[in-house]
């Protein structure tokens, strides 16, 4: 029987993914701007009214990974005016990225950068399902362990999970072969706990949707180029530049865990907005 | 390092204090000790920094830098949950729902390969202790929701920790099972001697289960007390409203005396300053004739609660004032009363700091 009660207010989660941050002046693939994406990215970030409350950034800060990169990611963040968080991809480091963001609150003294975020009402639980050197994705041992117990408490709180693998298939066969290989183990802990009420993940560069152990599960947009949507294999595995894009969490408070809706923002500046209705509340015709 | 098994262990939690990404500070930096076999409460609202401190004790979440958790000396800030020997029980049972209730009280011991014979001794102790006896062979989904938290309870101290943590055990049941549940939970941890720490936000379990209680509040310690001391000694204004009703009297002080609308009180502390806000429990008020009273108003509101009466008071402070009486004294609506109150149950409060 959760509750609620304590706050009215909604909260609001930015989520971006896949920065791919090379060093300055470095292309991804030789193509892609990704620092320039990124900027645009903070751009339309700093523009949402009302603010978020917090960004996550789904894994695949930087590239390589290099010391060097996660500086330049650094000072392109300088530039977003809302706090940030962070789940390693398979193109981070766990060791540079610690180093790199000393201050946030790992849950474990070394391995796995997990973290739970307690964010009014909710916790955001933050999971480390990176496999150093590889690009598939799997949720060690003590991560599991440390999901089932913070999950075991304050079960009156919704809790949102954030990692960089997607638990399930998309289609996109290259991309499926390195996904969280140890879904199973997750969904079991899932089942075994009602508070679970968004499974956030990354590392497909496309906006996908599915249900994973009965719990909305989404897989964010990139700000810079797109995994193509070669859903037959027709192809060799690559990319292409569609609208760059977002997903904006809002948790609003009500019955039970409450209610989370996801919409997936458009990074760039466009046409309006405009009025549907003129001064005197007559629709514009 | 682990602990060696059997006894409760001293736990010293020193500078503990926990900000996320983002720079949201839950939990300033705290320092408190828990005696060998001592049940600790960490009370507070949701939010006020009380479980973050029991993920950081569980070893589910790290101090930020400085912080140091010590169990009978040894730091354990750096140990992983499996080897801190902790034993916990939450409000979400976490039964294993398609086992027996003996074999989810003996999963930890099957776990760490105690033999078979050794085991069901163990399991036979266990339901015993906590009540369950005769529903071994039940499946959990067989079992109503107080003999599921029994055998939550049984499994989590089968492995004998040397601490054992609860997290808001009992909420999700229903009112008289909690309070049952309640008095059978405050035996079993006295016979158990495991040192215990207990995440509630009900301050009537607090009291009865506490050797002392942790008031929190905004992720820092408002008060650390017996329950009595928290109850009629509270440090400042968040604690005396929080544990159980309090009337919070704010006015201008003469001579050593606090000079109400309808008359005035001793301070008890002759205070410097000009006002003063105390705190006075509505079981402390006695109602006497209103002629040779200092201190007077007119009923407004009189409430039979079965064993005493709850009335309200106006004109005798600015806002009304609540009294419990015995059953047996007549009052109604629109009566001239006189009050008076023991000098001791005045207790003055800080100056609020806004």
């Amino acid at each position: 029987m959760p509750v609620n009660d304590m706050s009215t207010k909604p909260i609001r989660i930015a989520q971006i993914s896949d920065l791919h941050i090379k060093a300055p002046g470095k292309r991804a693939y030789k193509r892609v701007d990704t620092a320039q994406a990124l900027s645009r990215c903070i751009a339309t970030l700093n523009g949402l009214t009302p603010a978020p409350d917090l960004v996550v950034i789904s894994g695949d800060l930087v590239d390589t990974p290099t010391e060097h990169e996660y500086e330049h990611l650094k000072d392109l963040l300088t530039g977003l005016r809302l706090p940030f968080a962070a789940v390693p991809g398979n193109h981070d480091s766990r060791d540079l990225m610690r180093s790199a963001f000393p201050d946030w609150a790992y849950a474990f003294p070394s391995g796995a950068l997990n973290q739970c975020i307690e964010l009014d009402a909710l916790d955001l639980l933050l999971l480390d399902s990176s496999v150093p050197g590889k690009p598939h994705g799997e949720l060690d041992v003590p991560t599991l362990k440390w999901l089932d117990g913070t999950l075991s408490m304050s079960a009156q709180r919704p809790a949102l999970l954030f990692l960089h693998h997607p638990p399930f298939l998309t289609g996109i066969g290259h991309m499926d072969r390195q996904n969280l290989r140890n879904a199973a183990d997750l969904a079991s802990i899932i089942r075994r706990h009602n508070r679970v009420q968004l499974i956030a993940s990354g590392h497909v560069h496309r906006a996908v949707l599915t249900a994973f152990a009965g719990i909305t599960c989404t897989i964010c947009p990139a700000p810079n180029h797109a995994v193509a949507l070669d859903l037959a294999e027709l192809g060799e595995p690559s990319f292409a530049i569609e609208p760059p894009a977002f997903h904006l969490h809002v948790w609003f408070p009500g019955e039970g865990y409450g209610t989370i809706v996801t919409h997936q923002i458009p990074i760039g500046e466009f046409d309006g907005p405009h009025p549907f209705f003129d001064a005197v509340g007559n629709l514009i015709d | 390092m682990t602990v060696p098994a059997g006894h409760g262990v001293a736990v010293r939690i020193e500078s503990c204090g926990k900000t996320f990404a983002g720079g949201t500070r839950v939990l300033e930096p705290a320092t408190l000790e828990i005696a060998s076999g001592e049940t600790l409460v960490l009370l507070g609202p949701s939010g006020c920094g009380k479980t973050t401190m029991l993920r950081i004790i569980a070893g589910l979440e790290q101090p930020d830098a400085g912080g140091r958790i010590m169990f009978d000396g040894n730091d354990m800030t750096r140990v992983p949950i499996e080897r801190r020997n902790v034993g916990m029980v939450f409000q979400s049972y976490a039964l294993f729902p398609n086992m027996s209730v003996a074999d989810n009280i003996g999963y930890g011991l099957k776990i760490r390969g105690v033999p078979r014979a050794k085991r069901a001794e163990r399991i036979g102790e266990l339901v015993q202790l906590t009540g369950i006896d005769g529903l071994e062979d039940r499946r959990i989904d067989q079992l109503s929701g107080g003999q599921r938290q029994r055998v939550a309870l049984a499994r989590a101290v089968a492995v004998r920790p040397g601490v054992l943590l609860l997290d808001e055990p009992l909420t999700a049941l229903d009112a008289a099972l909690r309070e049952r549940l309640r008095g059978d939970l405050n035996q079993l941890l006295r016979s158990l001697g495991i040192t215990t720490i207990y995440v509630t936000h009900d301050q009537a379990e607090a009291m009865e289960l506490g050797d002392r209680i942790v008031v929190m509040s905004k992720g820092r310690i408002a008060q650390i007390g017996s329950p009595r001391e928290i109850y009629f000694e509270p440090a400042n204004r968040f604690v005396a409203e929080f544990i159980g009703a309090a009337n919070i009297l704010e006015a201008p002080v003469e001579n050593g005396q606090l000079m109400l609308p309808g008359g005035r009180l001793p301070v008890d502390k002759p205070a410097n300053q000009a006002r003063a806000t105390v705190m006075i429990r509505p079981e402390t008020i006695d109602i006497v004739n209103a002629d040779a009273a200092s201190l007077a108003g007119t009923v407004e509101t009189v409430r039979f609660a079965g064993d005493r009466m709850r009335i309200t008071i106006r004109e005798a402070a600015v806002n009304m004032l609540a009294v419990e009486v015995p059953n047996t004294i007549a009052v109604e609506a629109g009566d001239r009363i006189g009050l008076s109150v023991a000098p001791e149950a005045i207790r003055l409060l800080p100056a609020e700091c806004q």
